[in-house]
């Protein structure tokens, strides 16, 4: 083993640097010399005594010497082989390269020797680590002044699954992998026009993540794309291991319960956004693209609402609108009727309730908050345990608990509905992010639900209302378009409109080009329509045939 | 300080209507009917005329500086030594009122669901909410009432329709009134009653097109109006005149004696009281943050937000003056008089000022960039 030994004789021979960026720093402007040694030396100080790191000394067509840096495991070893090495081993048959001055050389090793598509010089020494470091091969010559990056990263990554969180029963079942690379061709492969624009930085000092922000060039709004690319410049940390690292340093409140940016996992819902004017940002390393702005009501639509029929799909939107009012008051009510307002209900119910409560020991609201508790507690657990065990484990819960408590003299039976429903509630909810907030703010609800009743219920709900009337998410008012009033906006919020009738982009994000559809396009514009296969016709036509 | 002309001719109607509909519509019915009997509707409708007027004039002052608010356009026309003193009374009329809306819904809430609660709580827990929610901009504050505006008149409307069954047309017979004891007072109580909509004064400056103000006010009006006098013919036509007299607040009444088809919840005045706090809240916020606004635009203050916490002991303390429900009503009365002649003579006298000295704010153009 030629090879290693003299990597280690090297790599002994030369100190590994103690602090690599401070290093790094200091040799900013470092450039190549041409002497090989001391580039070998610089890369080796900084990287040498990495277990992955390799370096292959070998001869350029068979006479200048040359070296090859990479990092074993994040590159292609048979490409680095096949159309790497072996095209610079061999001497082309076609080309003189017997004592060529080192410009000369450098071409023609770019130009006929090189079989691979993506192919940098670079002349700045940081920059070949770096380079390293995100898995491509550098190739230094003795006596040229620059070095060879080639990309020839390669790393493992998931095959495209179905999204886990945003499953649909109609559309698309691709889901977004944590590659940028991949991800970015699946959103390309949806919006084949020249206006979808990626603009990439790198963010974290450390971690150096991709981020890329898409939008559509011509359509979303130029000032919405500046204050994206300025929040993003404006953070300076270490490391960005997942888009929601990114979410919480550009969002406009961060003491809000309620999320103001919108993350998916799903690339034809980024098309979607991004053709409604608005910016996606995509990390490498996270499955979860972000969409900014977000406002309220894209929290309980789903793909599946534009993919079916919008006659069956508006009441099941309002049925989740239901599920997310459910998740946040249910409890709260029940508490409030129950321990102020017991003559609100009718008279028979209230005498059925009065019998479920008569062992329950406690008031109202302790029940229902301990019952409460418990319910999220079994939801953590459920959502950490193994799969396996955790659907067990959900029966255990709410079958067993919940019946034992009542015939405990625990709990009463109404409660345990109660509760069941409101958390049937939050699950119904399409965001979890937003079903987190609701599920939260109910136990602040339910307290004042004890202490004042119907009327403190109304004080957080207006709370809670001001709050959202005042959040802003890059200064898209929150709750648009409801308030304020967007008469095209509501085609699409408590309903869903059919797709010719909102043939206009969202206003509140004030897109460049408003006009989505020409309004002419559907077959219910009932003009051009034609009963192309009508019996009558056809039977005719037998007649006189 | 926050300017933007960002509030829409629809938004500053729904201000107006969500200022003007408040707790006030709970006894409306009884001094309606005090007034002059049968003929309630009459004087809600003579009220809401009155008050139009005041309305009209504070519209046009405020068109004629369309980007000044009246703490400032003051200033301009009658000097600033009295303009500060006619603002001090506003911003003291106001606090004043906001106190005693708070008390006043503060004893309705005690009286008839929280029966146990101090009233001090009560008070002091809508007090705080407005004090919060007057930290926000005007754009945010118009987005509050016309978020809040559909809920106060559905179910007012409800309500309304609900209790039409048990109506009698006879009791509003003769549509003149039999005794007309106080038609005047009853009138001028009632558009008292409406002196929330002074807040188009701050509201014109901030709009995106103030010379459609008068629409707003117009439509503002007409809704809030329309509702009071439904409100007074529903209670009159339900109870009578005379039954009408013996409640305290015969909206809530009204309330009680209705319920919904199917038995679905038994009783209404419960869910009506809960979701009238909206209605309340929406009133309290507005003359909350005009007292705010107008203190800070007094002192020349950058921040508004700073006073939003520093008045609320004051307009406590304000609350708790009355001694009970009466005396209260009797405070109400008279604060509303004294607050006629500010909300409409001192507009009046600013118009005319205006018009005799020829001030003019500056047409809009300039102020457009914004």
């Amino acid at each position: 083993m030629p090879l290693f030994r003299r990597r280690n004789k090297a790599i002994n021979k030369i100190p590994s640097v103690n602090a690599p960026i401070a290093y790094m720093e200091e040799h900013k402007d470092a450039k190549i010399t041409g002497n090989l040694k001391e580039t070998t030396d610089f890369i080796i100080k900084l990287l040498g005594e990495n277990g992955d790191f390799l370096m292959r000394e070998f001869h350029v067509f068979g006479q200048y010497p040359a070296t090859m840096f990479y990092f074993s495991q994040m590159v292609d070893p048979s490409m680095l082989n096949e159309s790497i090495l072996k095209p610079l081993m061999y001497t082309p048959p076609h080309i003189q390269t017997e004592q060529l001055p080192p410009e000369r050389l450098q071409d023609v090793l770019l130009n006929n020797a090189l079989y691979h598509s993506n192919c940098q010089t670079e002349s700045l020494l940081p920059s070949l680590v770096k380079g390293i470091l995100r898995g491509e091969t550098i190739i230094a010559v003795e006596g040229l002044k620059q070095a060879f990056l080639i990309a020839t990263r390669q790393i493992d990554k998931r095959g495209i699954e179905q999204p886990a969180t945003e499953q649909v029963i109609r559309g698309p079942r691709e889901g977004f992998v944590e590659t940028i690379g991949t991800n970015l061709s699946l959103i390309r492969y949806r919006l084949q026009s020249p206006e979808l624009r990626v603009a990439q930085m790198d963010i974290g000092r450390k971690t150096r993540s991709k981020v890329a922000i898409c939008y559509m060039q011509g359509l979303t709004n130029p000032e919405l794309v500046d204050e994206v690319n300025n929040r993003l410049k404006r953070i300076d940390v270490d490391a960005i291991l997942d888009s929601g690292y990114l979410e919480q340093y550009i969002e406009d409140n961060q003491l809000s319960p309620f999320p103001q940016v919108q993350y998916t996992e799903r690339p034809d819902k980024v098309v979607a956004n991004l053709l409604e004017g608005r910016v996606a940002i995509l990390v490498d390393g996270s499955p979860l693209a972000l969409i900014v702005p977000t406002v309220f009501n894209q929290f309980y639509q789903t793909v599946e609402d534009y993919t079916e029929r919008y006659l069956l799909m508006s009441p099941i939107r309002i049925v989740r609108l239901v599920a997310l009012m459910f998740s946040l008051i249910f409890p709260s009510i029940y508490v409030s009727i129950i321990s102020f307002n017991p003559e609100l209900i009718p008279t028979e119910f209230a005498v059925a309730v009065a019998g479920g409560r008569a062992g329950v020991p406690f008031p109202a609201v302790v029940e229902v908050l301990i019952i409460e508790i418990s319910m999220e507690v079994l939801r953590e657990a459920t959502i950490r345990l193994p799969q396996q065990v955790g659907g067990a484990l959900s029966i255990v819960g709410v079958l067993i608990i919940g019946q034992a408590a009542v015939s405990a003299g625990f709990a009463s039976p109404i409660t345990v509905v109660i509760i069941a429903l409101t958390t049937i509630g939050s699950f119904a909810t399409p965001a979890y992010n937003a079903a987190l907030a609701l599920r939260l703010l109910r136990f602040p609800l339910m307290i004042l639900a004890g202490i004042f009743g119907l009327y403190g219920v109304m004080i957080g709900l207006i709370l809670i209302a001001n709050h959202l009337l005042s959040l802003k998410s890059f200064g898209v008012p929150y709750l648009s378009p409801l308030v304020p009033g967007d008469f095209q906006g509501m085609k699409d919020l408590l309903i869903r409109g059919p797709l010719w009738w909102s043939n206009k982009r969202p206003s509140f994000l004030y897109p460049l080009d408003r006009t989505r559809n020409s309004g002419q396009s559907s077959t219910s514009t009932h003009e051009q329509s034609e009963n192309a296969l009508d019996p009558a016709k056809f039977q005719g036509g037998k007649e006189k045939s | 300080m926050e300017q933007t002309r960002q509030v829409t001719v629809t938004q500053a109607a729904a201000v107006l209507v969500s200022t003007i509909i408040g707790v006030g519509v709970l006894p409306l019915p009884l001094f309606a009917v005090r007034a002059a009997d049968s003929g309630a509707p009459l004087v809600t409708f003579f009220g809401m005329l009155i008050a139009m007027v005041g309305l009209l004039l504070i519209t046009w002052l405020g068109m004629r500086f369309p980007d000044r608010n009246i703490v400032q356009y003051s200033e301009a026309i009658i000097g600033r030594w009295l303009a500060w003193i006619g603002s001090g009374c506003i911003i003291v009329f106001f606090a004043v009122l906001t106190s005693l809306t708070a008390r006043e819904f503060g004893e309705v809430v005690v009286t008839s669901v929280l029966k146990t609660t101090p009233v001090e709580v009560t008070v002091i827990v809508m007090l705080v909410l407005a004090a919060i929610s007057s930290r926000n901009g005007i754009t945010t504050f118009a987005y509050i009432h016309m978020f809040y505006m559909p809920l106060l008149i559905g179910p007012a409307i409800l309500i309304v329709a609900l209790s039409l069954k048990n109506a009698d047309i006879l009791n509003l017979e003769p549509i003149w009134g039999n005794e007309r004891k106080d038609m005047l007072g009853g009138t001028v109580t009632i558009a008292a009653l409406c002196q929330g909509s002074f807040i188009l004064t701050m509201v014109i400056p901030a709009m995106r097109r103030p010379k459609k103000a008068m629409r707003a006010s117009f439509w503002g009006m007409l809704i809030a109006g329309g509702l009071y006098v439904t409100i007074v013919i529903a209670t009159v036509a339900v109870f009578g005149a005379e039954e009408t007299k013996k409640l305290l607040w015969p909206t809530l009444e009204l309330a009680k004696a209705t319920s919904l088809p199917a038995n679905v919840l038994e009783r209404l005045d419960a869910a009506f009281l809960a979701v009238w706090v909206t209605a309340v809240f929406s009133t309290l916020l507005s003359s909350y943050f005009l007292t705010n606004q107008a203190i800070a635009f007094l002192f020349r203050l950058k921040d508004h937000r700073m006073f939003s916490i520093f008045l609320l002991p004051f307009v406590f303390l304000m609350a708790m003056f009355p001694k009970n429900i009466v005396q209260m009503y009797g405070i109400i009365m008279q604060v509303g008089r004294v607050g006629l002649v500010l909300t409409i003579a001192y507009p009046g006298l600013l118009l005319l000022v205006a018009i005799l000295r020829k001030k003019r704010g500056k047409p809009l153009g300039s102020s457009k960039s914004g």
